[in-house]
């Protein structure tokens, strides 16, 4: 039976590594997942305070058609809504936050997070390019198609992502305002 | 040990990224600011130094038969732990490496030290290995981060130095190509040119005396 006690010795030597290890990565997500947390909160909230400043937000309950056109979360405050929109940019999902006053026009945009290429899509979190949103309250599209927004050197893909996230977000409020 | 050995090893002969060739997903992917190339480098550095301790620490008592997939391990728990610790503390430095720091994991770098050197030498040796590998590749990252960012965007030290850095080409002139992965494969492979002319003079050197 000494091919068995090989095999047992390879499984147990495997087993402890993966134990210590899980371990450790226990150890370390424990001391790690408050902090976490709270960086991924804050600048959620930073960028809802950038797109529309309130002082509280009430959260909007949302049916599956909204989430299935990219909407993740969306609040109301005094002023207007901020919509939370996740749509399918060049290189992955472009997530923002889109805030929308009471008369249906766009405060402000921000991208929370994005994977596009540097220096060309990576470009849409530029305050200069996204202040062009700003008072739009109709369909909006680049002016490759037609439309009123420049879309971002070399990256036509992200700047149509952007804007059919924006589009979404005034879609949904002109549905909530009825 | 001879650490001076070691050190121009890593730096030059066998530099990971020059010589051995290794890594060069993240090398093409990540080096288009100051910010990405040191922020990787030092953490790629940090890994290897101590999944190079562990292994040879381990390499006695891991059965040859199952080593690759306890390397995997050692190394996969050290990266996990890098990637939150940054997530929590440098979030700005996560956000910007993405998905390459879980895929350091994969990276040829460090199975590849484990394999040839950890498992085979002993701890300090190990660990010094570690350093001097991890600095060969993180100065290749930075000398091709500094030559793409100034071609490709014309600042140098975005992050480091401001959220910006400091402009040195007029905006509207810079060579967008470099930024792009072709740009990547250009620049890599003028600097392997010159790594493997500076090998050959200073071999040259050597002979002479």
């Amino acid at each position: 039976m000494k091919s068995f006690g090989y095999i047992f010795r390879l499984t147990f030597v495997l087993l402890v590594i993966t134990v210590v290890v899980a371990g450790l990565l226990g150890f370390v997500n424990y001391l790690t997942e408050d902090k976490i947390a709270e960086n991924t909160a804050k600048k959620a909230q930073e960028a809802m305070q950038s797109v529309l400043p309130a002082e509280n937000y009430e959260e909007i309950s949302l049916t599956k058609e909204h989430t299935d056109s990219g909407i993740s979360e969306a609040f109301r405050c005094e002023s207007g809504y901020v919509v939370r929109v996740s749509v399918n940019g060049f290189g992955g999902a472009v997530d923002m936050m889109v805030g929308i006053d009471q008369a249906c026009a766009v405060t402000g945009i921000s991208v929370v997070s994005h994977t596009e290429t540097a220096s060309l899509g990576a470009n849409c979190t530029r305050a200069d390019w996204q202040a062009q949103f700003i008072g739009a309250d109709g369909e909006l599209s680049v002016d490759k198609d037609g439309g009123s927004i420049d879309s971002l050197t070399g990256a036509t893909v992200t700047s149509r992502a952007v804007i059919a996230g924006v589009n979404a977000a005034l879609t949904f409020v002109k549905e909530v305002q009825g | 040990m001879n650490f001076k050995k070691q050190f121009r090893e890593g730096l030059l002969t066998n530099n990971p990224v020059l010589a051995q060739l290794l890594g060069m997903c993240s090398t093409m992917a990540i080096t288009t600011t100051l910010f990405n190339g040191l922020g990787m480098g030092v953490s790629v550095t940090l890994i290897l130094i101590c999944s190079n301790v562990v292994i040879s620490l381990l390499r006695k008592i891991i059965p040859d038969k199952i080593r690759i997939a306890a390397y995997i391990v050692v190394i996969a728990g050290f990266v996990t732990m890098v990637d939150l610790i940054l997530k929590a503390y440098l979030p700005a430095l996560s956000e910007s490496l993405g998905v390459f720091i879980p895929l350091i994991v994969v990276n040829c770098i460090i199975l590849g030290r484990a394999e040839a050197y950890a498992s085979k030498n002993g701890v300090l040796a190990s660990a010094a290995d570690g350093l001097t590998q991890g600095i060969g590749y993180t100065v290749a990252l930075v000398v091709m981060c500094i030559i793409r960012e100034l071609l490709g965007s014309g600042t140098f030290g975005a992050g480091v130095l401001g959220a910006d850095g400091i402009r040195i080409i007029d905006a509207q002139y810079p060579a967008l190509l470099i930024i792009l992965p072709v740009g990547g494969f250009l620049t890599l492979a003028c600097l392997i040119a010159f790594s493997q002319w500076l090998n050959r003079k200073l071999a040259e050197k050597e002979e002479k005396k």
